[in-house]
């Protein structure tokens, strides 16, 4: 799309929910309900693994007001997880985490269901359980999913055996002569534990089921019509007996990507002829739904004596606890994100999935990526260290330029790494002489795709001339929908966006739209209203022409009037128009748009899901910090983001991408992580899982990189992602210019700080 | 066991039936049908469900509504009288709610905060909010809302 862009574009407007949620009105999922409605809730194992010997819920059903118990047995064959079907609704005959469902209860309150599922009585036996990577690939290890060969499979996901969920590879170019020739080779070891999404409204839906068998769910999702597919799978229901309205959505990260909630509120609602309701706890969040895989990094370098990379090896185990969800889409990532962006001459990289007891790990904000990062840019640190060039010159020397090419052969278009390290350099002043005693400054660098797939979009003048676009697209806060696409659609309307009604994600009333993911809905979504703008003008202006006595090629619209473009006036009013148009039987311009996928050489990759960045962008961070040598506390007194977006739509709500995804990053750097003990999670709460506050991050500085993507609206790229990549290292990095001593595992705490003081390598 | 209670919520008189031991955010959100105020957490570390109780912002998850008799209860559907509050227009405009579940307990926690300090600086807005999570933003914009509302307060709090 590369007509030039309307004035709407480029202006910080407000966006068209922000009235509702600042006075409280805005209905979020937790707000909804049904007339009639039950209260659901699930019974969980206490067991990280067992067999069930038996379930009795006669003493559950026997609580007033419970209307239905389900258990396994009333569940065959209901099977989730998008690429390998792994996970039982309700376990049947084993359970594989602490949290497991075992039972679901219907039940007139709240307070019955939770009684009742006190009362479901299990028999366990209990497993030996896998508690870690390490225990999973044991040779004498045991097996999570004996019966993994009879699972549904998706065809490109390749699994050798035993815990593994998939694996995928990337091979490129001959490593093994590059490091037998190179001057120097470095090898080091990342931990990188899981972290939460952490929305803070959970996983919440309600379903009901109409006489006919329809049924309709309302959600608080970002993937309506992947949920709807997600459904079908799962309970083996028509795709057409299915109709999925997203609610408010109070946060989503990707945690609310895949069916989570909703099954259970169907098959509930089916039993009981009722609508159900479901609404995850915060210890429910916490314990049974899908964080960031966990993972071991491991890499080796090859490096010339001038600081240029040669080649570089790489196995990264992601944890996928016990079922796979997105792992084997996220492995592939893996593969993208360790290499980074910078010029190989050959690549051989292993990442694979592993099953251990815990509860099964999905996608969240860059799926992957931080993990890989925090690896091979705290390992780009050292190996400037050690051959004594500066790792801003280090990075420069290195990074990837137009016309080069991505890891799995990509051609590089639009490449801004560059402008981003020289924009972030400046701003924390690099060159400036070292800040003092255990004081430093770090860097790190991130490239990101922009996931294509299709979207599709209506856009509808009513009889007044009122314009209404109809999208598939789900606001889940970013600011992409009831601004950004907004901002698009108005424009190319000539109209002011806060005139602008909007439809959005459900799949009864609005075209298929890929979801709010990958960081593709401005970009997507945005090329879809524009179509449809395009479509209906271009309908207007023909009904107008035989009107005027014109050609429509000779018309335009702006401020409500249709003009010919030589003769202001020869024109007509939009609502003159629509009058017109309202006899023909009104007016409806559609829009469609798909990217073609990005070239790459598939021969370089095997078992990856994804082998190549849509438009992709770039971004360096770079920090400041102080250590206190008596504690080991790191406090971070600057931090900066240069990323490329492309095109500015809204430059606050851009901004606040950057911002928000550099504090989440921020915080699995120095606070977060999911404690587990032998499968078990210890810190189910925000007391013990530490969320970053204002009082922990200083104002996040951010320069916005426009580098012109030649397919996105008026250029713009994906921006969502991107931001929460790069703190983990860039903050490490600091530390370590601070203290001298590396930090290779998450979270940088006080703790992990002093010990690494006290004693070299004996960071752990 | 049920008691009645008489509760004054955003200058309105009311009469519940409330359990002994009901939360207020519960008794605000279930039986007054005032939802705007959220729950995350649900052990009064996320500030989301922020009310103020006689001005003072409370973590209304883990305050008994039983406690609050007596004394003059605002929520966020009781801000800003005339209109939206100035804090709550700066949030709007100006960038500081995404996904904006977190809104509501931030708007009336700094509506407190300007309330008592009409002026107050970066660092006093920072301490002041450091109990409330927003996963969203990173905070610049919430920030530089309430800066911008203490600029522009017209006597509407």
């Amino acid at each position: 799309m590369t007509a030039p862009a309307p004035d709407t574009v480029g202006r910080s407007v407000g966006r068209l929910d922000g009235g509702a949620k600042v006075t409280g009105r805005y209905e979020y999922g937790v707000d909804a309900s049904r007339p009639g409605m039950l209260w659901a809730r699930l019974a969980r194992s206490p067991h990280a693994h067992a067999r069930i010997l038996s379930v009795d819920t006669t003493a559950a059903l026997a609580v007033p007001g419970v209307r239905v118990v389900l258990t396994g047995a009333d569940t065959l064959g209901y099977l989730a997880s998008r690429y390998v079907r792994d996970e039982p609704l309700l376990a049947l005959d084993r359970v594989r985490y602490p949290g497991e469902p075992v039972a679901a209860v219907a039940a007139d309150t709240q307070e019955a269901a939770e009684a009742a599922c006190r009362l479901v009585r299990v028999e366990y036996e209990p497993l030996p359980v896998i508690s870690s990577v390490e225990e999973a690939l044991a040779d004498d290890a045991t097996v999570i999913h004996p019966d993994w060969a009879s699972y549904w499979v998706s065809p490109i996901i390749r699994r050798p055996g035993g815990n593994v969920v998939s694996h995928a590879s990337l091979r490129r170019g001959d490593t093994a002569a590059l490091f037998e020739s190179a001057d120097h080779v470095f090898e080091d070891t990342f931990e990188v534990p899981m972290v939460h999404q952490a929305s803070l409204e959970g996983r919440v839906a309600i379903a009901e089921v109409d006489d006919a068998g329809v049924v309709h769910v309302w959600s608080s999702h970002q993937y309506p019509f992947g949920l709807r597919q997600d459904i079908s799978d799962i309970l083996h229901i028509p795709l057409g007996k299915i109709r999925v309205t997203v609610t408010g959505v109070g946060g989503g990260f990707g945690g609310k990507l895949y069916a989570g909630a909703e099954p259970y509120c169907i098959i509930l609602a089916q039993r009981t002829g009722r609508p159900v309701k479901l609404r995850y706890t915060r210890e429910e969040e916490m314990i049974a739904t899908s964080p960031r895989m966990g993972a071991t990094v491991r890499l080796r370098t090859a490096v010339a004596a001038d600081g240029t990379l040669l080649a570089r090896e790489g196995w990264i185990d992601y944890d996928s606890g016990a079922y796979s969800e997105s792992s084997p889409g996220v492995v592939s990532v893996g593969l993208l994100t360790l290499a980074g962006p910078y010029r190989w001459q050959a690549l051989s990289i292993d990442t694979r999935a592993i099953y251990t007891n815990k509860a099964g790990c999905g996608s969240y904000r860059a799926p992957g990526a931080p993990q890989a990062v925090f690896a091979g840019e705290s390992q780009l640190d050292r190996i400037a260290r050690e051959l004594g060039i500066d790792p801003l010159r280090l990075r420069l020397h290195n990074a990837v330029r137009d016309g080069d090419l991505g890891p799995t052969g990509q051609v590089l278009n639009n490449v801004s790494l560059v402008e981003t390290l020289q924009a972030a350099a400046d701003r924390i002043d690099w060159d400036s002489a070292g800040a003092g005693h255990l004081r430093g400054k770090g860097l790190s660098c991130t490239w990101w795709t922009t996931t294509g797939m299709p979207s599709s979009a209506y856009v509808r003048m009513d009889e007044d001339g009122t314009f209404v676009l109809i999208t598939g697209a789900t606001e889940i806060g970013t600011g992409a929908v009831t601004a950004g696409v907004a901002q698009i659609c108005a424009g190319e309307l000539g109209i002011d966006p806060a005139d602008l009604k909007i439809v959005s994600a459900d799949t009864g009333t609005t075209p298929y739209d890929f979801g709010a993911q990958g960081s593709r809905t401005l970009v997507q979504a945005g090329n879809a209203a524009i179509a449809a703008a395009e479509d209906l003008k271009s309908q207007m202006f023909d009904i107008a022409a035989a009107k005027l006595g014109c050609q429509a090629e000779e018309l335009e619209m702006s401020d409500g009037e249709i003009r010919h473009t030589n003769d202001p006036e020869l024109s007509l009013s939009v609502s003159d128009v629509a009058r017109l148009g309202g006899t023909r039987g009104g007016l409806l311009g559609r829009g469609s748009y798909e990217q073609p996928p990005t070239p790459y050489d598939a021969d370089s990759v095997q078992g990856a899901m994804i082998g190549a960045f849509n438009i992709p962008s770039f971004a360096t961070h770079a920090c400041e910090v102080s250590v206190d040598g008596a504690t080991g506390e790191v406090t971070l007194d600057r931090y900066v983001v240069a990323q490329d977006v492309g095109r500015v739509v809204n430059p606050r709500y851009c901004e606040g991408q950057v911002t928000g995804g550099a504090v989440q990053g921020i915080g699995q750097a120095m606070f977060e992580e999911i404690i587990h003990r032998g499968g078990h999670v210890m810190n189910p709460n925000f007391t013990d899982y530490k969320l970053p506050t204002l009082s922990d991050v200083p104002h996040i500085e951010t320069i916005l990189v426009e580098v012109p993507s030649d397919s996105g609206p008026y250029g713009a790229k994906g921006v969502g992602e991107q931001a929460i990549i790069g703190p983990p290292a860039a903050i490490a990095n600091a530390v370590r210019d601070a203290t001298g001593h590396p930090i290779q595992r998450l979270p940088i705490t006080a703790e992990r700080v002093w010990q690494s003081l006290r004693g070299p390598g004996t960071a752990s | 066991m049920s008691h009645p209670l008489r509760l004054t919520v955003n200058d309105g008189e009311y009469l519940v039936i409330a359990a002994a031991g009901a939360y207020l955010l519960d008794v605000l959100r279930d039986d007054l049908g005032l939802q705007g105020t959220k729950e995350a957490c649900a052990e009064g570390e996320c500030g989301s469900c922020t009310v103020l109780i006689d001005g003072e912002p409370v973590d209304s998850c883990i305050y008994f509504a039983a406690q609050a008799t007596g004394k003059r209860i605002t929520t966020v559907e009781g801000l800003g009288r005339n209109g939206a509050h100035p804090v709550q227009r700066a949030f709007a405009a100006l960038g500081a709610v995404q996904c904006g579940f977190c809104t509501p307990g931030f708007v009336v926690a700094a509506a407190a905060l300007l309330q008592r300090s009409p002026n107050p600086g970066v660092d006093e807005i920072r301490e002041a909010l450091a109990g409330n999570l927003c996963r969203c933003t990173g905070y610049n914009n919430i920030v530089a809302a309430v800066l911008a509302a203490a600029g522009s307060q017209d006597g509407d709090a």
